[in-house]
């Protein structure tokens, strides 16, 4: 193979009659379906240069995406969080919870040619399990046995119903155990960018960093006729302005992660372009001002609990967001479906929170109780809220400093170190709340840097009730269980979450089956296409 | 015509001051832009204690346009008013500008008068430093060092000065190296007279009227210049300045254009006026422009 003589064949033909030439090709191939076959969809990758297109080793959204492309997982998810065969064509779950026997495909090749076996199951999960940021999606898996080339059987150490999300999305992709089982450090595997040898229905044909991913059928894909796409075009676009000029020129076809509220207004009305907020429900980001409870006044629960009353939710939602965000109320995101939307919310109420300060012993003087920092993220959007609340808490008497960080990694150092009264944050769910919700709330998981408990919260009853949740296969005591949960950190509010990021696909009306499922552009685009 | 003795009109000798003050009155428009600044110089001081709103406050809807509402200017994105930022800002802005202008002339006139009066070898040193920071790209320069150290107001007028000096230096070192030569810098060298003396109390004197002109501009040069680090988003977030304002509220240009017309047509008028005034001062303090 010569990638680099056929890239440039391909480059000059696609871009001119990319429509016609695959309409010619595959049109006697596939004749009931002619209208969905071929073609070249262009799209913006969410998230910026993605720093690795192996997800096995690398978290995010910018990874997800042409990583779930380039690599198939065991399992994939319906919009409503029903798990589908996908690599595994079915599957068991003992009924003690503690073996999940995977039966999979059984003319699945890599894109080298090589079949697709359970040796490489357990090898990915194996890779996983030591090198993911997620550590407690796999935790509890002690072993992989193999029994023979189509069956792999998970073994766990206790019940843990987060694995059945776990093994979709970009969270177990499958990646060859001849490639990168050589020795070599998968986090820093040359073959996690250049010549990527992957499962999934697409395969790489170019990777260039700040500037586009390219992908191309994968002509041995083991189902017949998919993926629709010819070519996938995913251009790093970093400027949200930029994009949106991009979409409503037709220069792209669809943008993910969208969450600017000034560009959906904007885009909201183009004639040819849809918005929607299906499909964040796995990822499920929302956006929270996080209060570090070991420092000075916010120690006192009743200070935290009037800094949620002086803050005017429907104010942020309306004003700041501009009605683009749904409103959150806990640390689980509202699509799932374990949020509980019934507890303490913290209607607006100025007067309560005086009234709370002054009983916590914090009396106004000259207008001024006591002063406060707060963290402004070195990533965009965050800038507005930030400054509300300044003014918001102003009007309780308490005095707040903005912060403003240059760049992400020196914010991530003020609140990963602790070292912070306010910040907002926005923290994703990633499918199961034991996977993406018990991070910020466990007291064993205090002080691990970013995105871990930087509030320093400590409750007995909440790690309780969390660790019972993850080990609970029957989903409706879950579902109890995430319950009360809820209810007690909506009460102690070591986070005051204030909406579901308003994420949005953007898509153009030639775009078929874009991506609406649990997993937004995490997903397979196996079966997108594009209308004529 | 006997008794009287011979009557030969001698014009009343003036102080340089005076005369540079009746050349600038001369220039109408120096003396609009003058007119301009002490208004807004004014406006500073007094401002805030004529119009005591706290520019912080959410004081109404936002997106109030001007005029409604009996606010004035309107209100900004969080309902702020934005007269009381205007006024408040106006302080900051004209503190960065006025700061910065100093530090600029601080290290300008340190290095301009060392090269020029030493010469040699300190010399070639100096100019070589100078065009080190003449090359380097201003902007991007001060948005590494406030991204460095912090976007405290101290450190942005230290970004801005240490950016903007090499002019100053050039003129100053341009013009001791003619005036040094000159008869009377030579009268007081040979009297003996030490070189900080020398340079400080007699050279330096002679070649003020180019630095002032250059540092009046400055001030200008300067505002525009917080104005491009607020609009990046590179200042404290606790203090209002005008490109501060502009910043913050430029998300929402397309449905509230006034929230950054505003502030914007305020440094406008600000660096025009300076302009003026160092227009002014350039003719007026030219000696070759002079009418003898």
């Amino acid at each position: 193979m010569q990638p680099g003589v056929l890239d440039v064949n391909l480059k000059m033909r696609s871009f001119l009659a990319a429509a016609m030439v695959s309409a010619l090709a595959f049109a006697p191939a596939s004749a009931q379906d002619t209208s969905k076959q071929g073609g070249t969809l262009v799209v913006s990758l969410p998230g910026g240069t993605p720093r690795s297109l192996n997800p096995a080793v690398q978290s995010g959204v910018a990874t997800g995406f042409p990583g779930t492309q380039l690599f198939t997982a065991p399992l994939r998810y319906d919009e409503d969080w029903t798990p589908q065969p996908y690599l595994a064509k079915s599957w068991e779950v003992s009924k003690d919870g503690l073996k999940i026997t995977l039966n999979l495909q059984e003319n699945a090749t890599f894109h080298d040619g090589k079949p697709i076996t359970s040796e490489d199951v357990a090898f990915s999960v194996e890779v996983i399990k030591e090198y993911h940021p997620f550590k407690s999606m796999f935790e509890p898996v002690t072993s992989v046995d193999t029994p023979d080339e189509h069956t792999a059987v998970l073994n766990l150490s206790r019940p843990h119903p987060a694995l059945m999300l776990a093994m979709s999305g970009q969270l177990m992709p499958i990646i060859p155990k001849h490639i990168y089982g050589d020795g070599q450090d998968p986090k820093s595997h040359p073959r996690n960018n250049q010549d990527v040898v992957g499962s999934g229905p697409f395969k790489l044909v170019e990777f260039k960093p700040g500037e586009h991913v390219i992908l191309e059928r994968y002509e041995g894909y083991w189902e017949e006729g998919l993926p629709y796409l010819d070519r996938i075009v995913a251009r790093i676009i970093n400027d949200s302005s930029a994009r949106a000029i991009a979409l409503q020129n037709g220069e792209i076809q669809m943008s993910t992660f969208e969450n600017e509220p000034t560009i959906l207004s904007r885009l909201k009305d183009v004639e040819g372009l849809t918005l929607t907020t299906d499909g964040y429900g796995g990822v499920g980001p929302i956006d929270w001002l996080a209060m570090n409870t070991t420092r000075g006044p916010l120690q006192d629960v009743k200070v935290r609990q009037a800094i949620a009353y002086a803050i005017d939710k429907n104010f942020m939602l309306k004003a700041l967001l501009r009605g683009t965000a749904t409103e959150a109320r806990t640390g689980i995101h509202p699509d799932s479906p374990f949020y509980n939307p019934d507890v303490n919310t913290y209607e607006f109420d100025l007067d309560k929170a005086n009234a709370l300060l002054d009983e916590a012993g914090y009396p106004m003087k000259d207008g001024n109780r006591f002063e406060l920092n707060i963290e402004l993220p070195g990533f965009p959007g965050y800038k507005p809220q930030t400054e509300y609340v300044k003014a918001a808490l102003a009007k309780a008497g308490i005095t707040v400093n903005v912060r403003s960080h240059p760049d992400f990694p020196s914010w991530a150092e003020a609140v990963g170190s602790m070292q912070f009264d306010l910040s907002f944050d926005s923290v994703y769910n990633w499918g199961d709340p034991v996977i993406g919700v018990n991070r910020t709330y466990l007291s064993s998981n205090i002080d691990k840097g970013v995105w871990s408990n930087t509030q320093g919260y400590s409750n007995a009853r909440v790690d309780e009730l969390l660790n019972m949740a993850a080990t609970e296969n029957d989903p409706e005591k879950r579902k109890a269980l995430y319950k009360e949960f809820q209810e007690i950190v909506a009460d102690e509010v070591p986070i005051y979450v204030t909406n579901a990021v308003p994420m949005h696909t953007i898509y153009s009306d030639k775009v078929g089956n874009p991506p609406l499922g649990i997993w937004a552009s995490s997903s397979p685009y196996d079966k997108v296409y594009l209308k004529d | 015509m006997s008794d009287e003795t011979l009557h030969i009109p001698v014009e009343k000798a003036r102080s340089p001051l005076a005369e540079a003050w009746e050349m600038f009155r001369q220039n109408h428009l120096a003396m609009v832009g003058l007119a301009i600044l002490i208004l807004i110089v004014l406006g500073a001081i007094f401002g805030p204690l004529i119009y005591p709103t706290d520019p912080y406050e959410m004081v109404w809807a936002p997106f109030s346009p001007p005029g409604q509402e009996g606010f004035l200017l309107g209100t900004d994105y969080l309902g702020r008013d934005i007269l009381s930022q205007l006024l408040n800002g106006a302080r900051v802005t004209l503190i960065i500008g006025l700061a910065a202008a100093f530090v600029t002339v601080a290290i300008g006139i340190t290095v301009g008068a060392l090269a020029g009066f030493y010469g040699g070898a300190i010399e070639e040193a100096l100019m070589r430093f100078t065009e080190f920071f003449q090359v380097l790209p201003t902007l991007l320069f001060s948005m590494v060092i406030v991204s460095l150290f912090g976007a405290s107001l101290p450190m942005i007028t230290f970004a801005i000065g240490v950016v903007s000096w090499t002019a100053v230096a050039r003129i100053t070192r341009a013009e001791f190296l003619r005036i040094r030569e000159m008869d009377y810098v030579m009268a007081s060298r040979a009297s003996g007279a030490p070189g900080m003396r020398l340079m400080f109390t007699v050279i330096l004197p002679n070649s003020l009227p180019p630095i002032i002109v250059q540092s009046a501009l400055m001030v200008g040069s300067a505002i525009l210049f917080e104005a491009g680090l607020s609009f990046l988003g590179l200042t404290d977030p606790n203090i209002v300045s005008w490109g501060q304002i502009i910043g913050s509220n430029r998300q929402y240009i397309l449905e509230a254009g006034y929230t950054v017309t505003i502030p914007g047509l305020a440094i406008f008028v600000t660096v025009l006026a300076i302009s003026l005034v160092g227009d002014g001062l350039n003719d007026a303090l030219n000696p070759k422009l002079r009418k003898r």
